[in-house]
């Protein structure tokens, strides 16, 4: 169970940047050059990138070495964020021929943890680093590699880019052992905050102790459908089986369990996600219809968009994009719409209807108009969105709303702790993958479900 | 750190290192602890991987005792630095494991979990160990838990090669019947404890315990029972995959029935989860094809589907078009094995959405998709063919689906072309191409169209008359020929390489040989009008058979080593040689030989010689066709000499070059005996015998076969380490010598470099000195560096070979009479 090397890579400056080997589970180590082919010049085809005989859809990848016998370099790891690419080779502890299944490998998990943690590390939540944080977090990585991975041997993964270390004092000690994941005793004022976010996708296209412990309890109103999915944090100390056995893979999911979620740990010091779910649920909170036509030498518009009455109607913010594609730039913009306003991009493919905080009473809003297209300036392209095939995308934040209705009483919370935490719990709805696909046009296939997951 | 066999090449400089590195620590003041650490971590290295962990004792004790008693992160790294030394030399702890439990048990800081795993480690190793030993008492057994004696250096170990249980056929077992009773509560009391671990920690905890209860009969598979749901629920990747692995050791001595229904459950539920990564994805998928279900198993390692994944189950599974390619076709790869395993109706309705998809994928092709999404659309037909109907039941709706594609975008070429697609697509391809209007044969696309009608052309099922007839008409109704474009020109001689090897070629011969003449007379390109010229004459004087011979010859005698017959080869692939980016320091000896692992490097010498007809003969023999050359060895130095086919040799034109490639055991001189069948004009045959090929030892001469970009300091380098090989004196058959002479009338600098211009490594004419590598193959060198004095040039000689010496080199250098290789005529 081993890390044999570990490289990040900027796509950028084409130069691979190489961390660490750990030589005494390479035994003959192996220097290796990775090959990037150039983005300036793709070539149309090149048979070792190209062609059907290997296996590309799985997480690990061959890397040729260069010099004779050609060798490889297998199973590399590999996470692809903005122009990083971070890869880490696991040791095989198996004969190499034939080729042992990945999931046979036990350092393959350990590997992907590994650079799931890196990449949080690195990158940070907003997965897009300033180039000098960046580079000072990677100085930063030997020391850090040297705590979670000594000897190529991983035990934790990095802690999260920009996660402050909380006030910590050193664990008392006692008998009671201290957990590796927290490394000592919280200072300050105790507080659980639990913030539930659901995070809506839809697809529409149509014609229609020592230790504190703390409980959280999820609940569901009455006729709610079951939180699906449900996957813990590791500091979830017991789980009930009922609240597993639910999930999305069964169409005929009748099992009758709808809560209460008890969810029983024992926090670590920093932010963490307790849990996730997904939640199908038979009606978008936006549904919206789009129809777009072509006449003459300009595109008609017609959009609706109706919010459903179990959703509040008081949004942090609602916007709706409507680009086009493969178009020559807009021209002239005819178009009105019944609530907000629309903006033209200034790289004039995308309209943006900024539907702002409220719908109106009648919880419908539209827009209708034409579009002309008038330049001679080519616009973005899409191999997916050509013809009448077209979408429109929404973003959208509601404060103190679940769709599945789930929520979590500040009160059901439970704490034995000799402090007396203050609690908080917030909840909130945010779009995800929201498209309306124009219903005038070919729909590109898709298994159309709504999910929303926390 | 990085490469400690590299500073430390031997065990004995490894441990003189050690050693050194052990007093930089105790020397390190307290206070600098990362310092310490990185020391520790330094010399555990050096000890593992230089090998003398066995010899040297002493730094395990030390360890073992910083672990007792020092700060937390050095008693953490003295963990890991065991840890590491046990998994290296297994069994190193075994009789320590009271003195790790005692410490392990007394540390309450987040430390216990470096202790819990070293300890776990160290235990699971002694009882493997136990595992080899038969009839195991309990005393025995009892005494590793409360072993306290020392290090087991020596004994006992087992081989460094140890596999995880799961890679074995076997897995070893201790006897029946042990009392396992205090076993039993340690290890309830590590399972208790494990949640208090890192995930990662845990699972490699957990796949410690796994392998012990495994090996212990004496100890129930359900003592993990207790931590099975909250492993189940788990978001952490390597908890789940640690629970796969118990699942795979115990089956349905631990997982019942619904166990492992609902576990499968959970995988498909995660291979699609939103919040988790995409790698983590893939890796769900994978697990889900090789799951270890509760049936005997085929150990094939081969991807199946457990019998509960259901269409119904794999609904969420579908591959969309929005997916990113890896998932996609990973998705597409699962679905293909549900649909094929479900009865009929389910499974129709299932190939039939799975080909909409595909349809969907080849229409965003067809769009102008990228590069990426035109390979991985086609891949997805290729998996999709390959599950369902296989490749040569292509259907019509498919075929005109990519021909229509093709006629749009005929960059596609290269993807379609590709040997797994069926005749039936290359036909569709001729004919498409054949229906093009004139009009769309620009240039840039009839170099694609080329290329497919060369594919097509080595089809023997496919009949050519018609690709004959478009080339015809573009080269006639166009001015190709005027323009003379070399490329142009190569690429349809291209295809007419491949049709001369076609079957039925007899239907279309008088075509063939029309257009053949027409650009040996039309196209304004010499080199294209020549190999026009040769293949017409191939064409109209030989037999199919003799024909497809030459060509076969041609194709593997020289395989993409010559550019200039590129007309006659099959285009070489080196031009697509990809981009590579590079900033290591390497160890050019390494890479050097390196290559010689690759079968064949270096072994071969070219000689080139040149066929003529000798100065008087019978004007009857002034055209010679289909010559076939035959090589006879007269020692026993060199390979067998493969024949050389020459297709003809005319008086009035230019004689054709002959490459003769030797092969040596032993790089000697030696002369050839070389006879020659031909065929003349008439059709008669000719058998005659050539005088013999001489072959003296400076003609087995090559430079230092490194590649050719290869930049100075390499080649200084390799010559160096060559050097210091040979001079070291280890190897019996190497010698050293000097030499020197006086220059006469040139200088010593004109000498080298009309003798050894291409085998100079270094030429420091200011300092007077040079250095010379003659490479001999198989793998012999003769170093030569050459030092001018004030009157007289000194030559110091070294040789790998020493049987090489009386072939005087050294003779060579003073007499400067190296010959240059000569081209010698052969007579006919």
């Amino acid at each position: 169970m081993s890390i044999r090397a570990l490289w990040v890579v900027s796509q950028e400056k084409g130069e691979p940047g190489k961390l660490g080997i750990f030589p005494e589970t390479v035994l003959h180590a192996t220097s290796c050059r990775m090959h990037t082919h150039g983005q300036d010049r793709p070539k149309p085809y090149v048979e070792v990138r190209d062609d059907y005989a290997r296996q590309h859809r799985s997480p690990a990848v061959e890397l040729r070495l260069d010099g004779p016998g050609g060798r490889t370099l297998w199973p590399l790891l590999t996470v692809t964020q903005g122009a990083l690419i971070l890869a880490c080779l696991p040791l095989v502890e198996a004969p190499p021929e034939p080729r042992p299944p990945l999931p046979s490998l036990a350092s393959v998990s350990q590997g992907l943890a590994l650079l799931s943690g890196l990449q949080d590390f690195l990158c940070g939540p907003g997965g897009k680093p300033e180039p000098d944080v960046l580079a000072s977090r990677l100085a930063a990585l030997p020391s850090v590699l040297l705590q979670v991975c000594p000897l190529g041997r991983p035990l934790d993964t990095p802690p999260p880019a920009g996660s402050v270390p909380a006030a910590v004092a050193p664990s008392p000690g006692g008998a009671q052992k201290q957990p590796a994941w927290k490394a000592g005793v919280h200072r300050g004022r105790a507080v659980v905050s639990v913030a539930l976010t659901e995070k809506v996708r839809s697809m529409q296209y149509g014609k229609s102790s020592v230790l504190p412990n703390v409980t959280v309890t999820l609940t569901l109103p009455p006729n709610g459908s079951p939180l699906q999915d449900i996957l813990v944090h590791p500091c979830v100390t017991s789980l009930d089986a009922s609240i597993l056995t639910a999930c999305s893979v069964d169409e005929n999911d009748c099992s009758a369990f709808s809560g209460p979620y008890k969810f029983p740990f024992s926090p670590p010091l920093e932010l963490f996600r307790l849990c996730s779910y997904t939640s199908q649920v038979p009606v978008p909170p936006i549904l919206g219809s789009y129809q777009l036509k072509a006449e003459e030498n300009h595109l008609k518009a017609n959009v609706v968009l109706k919010l459903h009455e179990s959703v509040k109607n008081s949004f942090e913010y609602c916007e709706a994009h409507i680009p086009f594609f493969n178009q020559n730039l807009m021209g002239s913009v005819e178009v009105k719409v019944s609530s907000g306003q629309l903006e033209v991009s200034k790289e004039k493919s995308l309209l943006v209807w900024v539907l702002g905080q409220k719908f109106p009473k009648s919880r419908e809003a539209a827009l209708e108009g034409t579009v002309h297209f008038s330049g001679t300036v080519a616009g973005p392209t899409d191999p997916l969105c050509t013809g009448l095939t077209a979408y429109i995308k929404l973003y959208f934040r509601v404060a103190d709303l679940t769709l599945s209705g789930c929520c979590v009483d500040q009160h059901s919370v439970q704490v034995y702790s000799s402090a007396k935490p203050r609690i908080v719990t917030t909840r909130e709805l945010v779009s995800s993958e929201y498209y309306i696909w124009n219903s005038t046009g070919d729909a590109p296939v898709s298994s159309g479900a709504v999910t929303a997951s926390h | 750190m990085e490469h400690p066999t590299i500073l430390c090449p031997s065990a004995s400089v490894g441990e003189e290192t050690a050693l050194e590195l052990l007093s930089v620590f105790s020397h390190t003041p307290q206070k600098s602890i990362v310092l310490k650490c990185n020391v520790m971590l330094a010399i555990t290295n050096v000890i593992i991987c230089t090998s003398c962990l066995n010899t040297h004792t002493k730094t395990a004790e030390d360890w073992l005792d910083l672990c007792g008693l020092s700060q937390q992160p050095i008693r953490a790294t003295a963990c890991d630095c065991l840890r590491e030394m046990e998994t290296c030399s297994p069994g190193l702890l075994s009789q320590k494991l009271e003195a790790l439990y005692l410490l392990k048990q007394q540390e309450t800081t987040v430390l216990h979990q470096s202790y819990c795993l070293l300890y776990t480690l160290g235990l699971k190793n002694a009882i493997r160990i136990l595992t080899n030993q038969k009839d195991v008492t309990d005393l025995e057994f009892k005494s590793i838990l409360g072993g306290n004696e020392g290090f087991a250096w020596k004994s006992n170990q087992l081989e460094l090669t140890s596999l995880p249980i799961n890679m074995l056929v076997q897995v070893p077992r201790l006897t029946q019947g042990l009392d396992c009773k205090e076993l039993k509560s340690i290890m309830s009391l590590l399972l208790e404890e494990s949640y208090l671990l890192m995930p990662i920690s845990q699972s490699a905890l957990l796949r410690e315990l796994v392998e012990v209860v495994a090996m212990v009969p004496g100890l129930s598979r359900t003592l993990f029972k207790s931590q099975l749901l909250r492993l189940f629920g788990t978001a952490d990747v390597s908890l789940m995959h640690a629970t796969l692995f118990m699942k795979d050791t115990f089956t349905d001595s631990l997982f019942t029935t619904v166990d492992e229904n609902f576990l499968l459950k959970r995988l498909v539920g995660m291979a699609q989860h939103p919040l988790l990564r995409i790698t983590e994805k893939l890796f769900y998928m994978e697990c889900i094809l090789h799951f270890p279900e509760n049936r005997p198993i085929s150990s094939s390692g081969e991807e199946s589907l457990p019998v509960l994944v259901t269409p119904r189950r794999a609904a969420f599974l579908h591959p969309t078009v929005f997916n990113d390619s890896a998932t996609m076709l990973c998705r597409l790869n699962l679905l293909c094995l549900v649909h094929l395993e479900a009865n009929e109706g389910e499974a129709d309705k299932g190939i039939g959405f799975l080909f909409d998809h595909i349809m969907a994928l080849l229409k965003i092709v067809d769009n102008d998709g990228s590069r990426e999404v035109v390979v991985t659309s086609l891949r997805a037909l290729f998996i999709f063919l390959m599950h369902f109907s296989g490749m040569e039941e292509l259907s019509e709706k498919l075929i005109d689906k990519l021909c229509d594609m093709y006629s749009r975008h005929s960059r596609l070429a290269p993807n379609l072309i590709d040997p797994v697609w069926s005749v039936k697509l290359l036909r569709g391809l001729q004919k498409r191409i054949m229906e093009m209007p004139p009009l769309q044969l620009t240039i840039h696309n009839l170099s694609w169209h080329l290329k497919v009608l060369k594919r097509v052309a080595k089809e023997g099922q496919i009949t050519q008359r018609n690709t004959i007839y478009l080339l015809l008409n573009v080269l006639i109704n166009s001015n190709l020929c005027e323009r003379g474009n070399w490329q142009v020109g190569n690429a349809v001689l291209a295809v007419y390489r491949n049709l001369l090897d076609h079957p039925s070629i007899d239907q279309v011969f008088i075509e063939l040989a029309d257009l053949l003449q027409y650009i040996s007379i039309q196209y304004d390109d010499t080199d294209i009008k020549d190999h026009a010229r040769i293949y017409y004459t191939l064409l109209t004087n030989l037999s199919w058979e003799k024909l497809t011979g030459v060509l076969a010859k041609r194709l593997d005698g020289g395989r993409a080593k010559e550019r200039s017959h590129s007309a006659i080869m099959a285009e070489s692939e080196e031009i697509a040689k990809s981009v590579e980016a590079t900033g290591e320091v390497r160890n050019w000896l390494e890479v050097y030989q390196g290559q010689f692992q690759t079968p064949g490097f270096g072994s071969e010498v070219t000689l080139r010689y040149n066929l003529t007809h000798a100065k008087e003969t019978d004007p009857l023999f002034d055209k010679v066709f289909t010559i076939c050359l035959h090589f006879e060895l007269k020692d026993s130095n060199y390979a067998k000499v493969t024949d050389i086919h020459v297709p003809c040799v005319f008086r009035d034109r230019k004689s054709p070059e002959v490459k003769v490639k030797l092969k040596p055991f032993q790089p000697y001189p030696t002369s050839l005996c070389v006879s020659a069948m031909f065929t003349m004009q008439d059709g008669r045959s000719w058998h005659s015998r050539l005088p013999d090929v001489s072959v003296s030892f400076p003609e087995i001469f090559l430079p230092l076969p490194l590649p050719p970009n290869s930049s100075r300091e390499c080649r200084e380098q390799v010559f160096e380490r060559i050097w210091e090989a040979t001079a070291s004196g280890n190897s019996d058959k190497s010698a050293i010598s000097l030499f020197c002479f006086k220059p006469e009338d040139k200088s010593l600098a004109d000498l080298i470099k009309t003798h050894f211009q291409g085998y100079l490594i270094t030429d420091q004419q200011s300092e007077r000195s040079w250095k010379v590598l003659l490479f001999l193959p198989p793998k012999c060198h003769i170093l030569l560096k050459i030092t001018q004095a004030e009157d007289a040039a000194q030559v110091s000689i070294a040789t790998d070979n020493r049987e090489l010496l009386p072939f005087p080199v050294s003779c060579r250098v003073s007499s400067a009479l190296l010959k240059e290789k000569s081209t010698k005529a052969l007579n006919n």
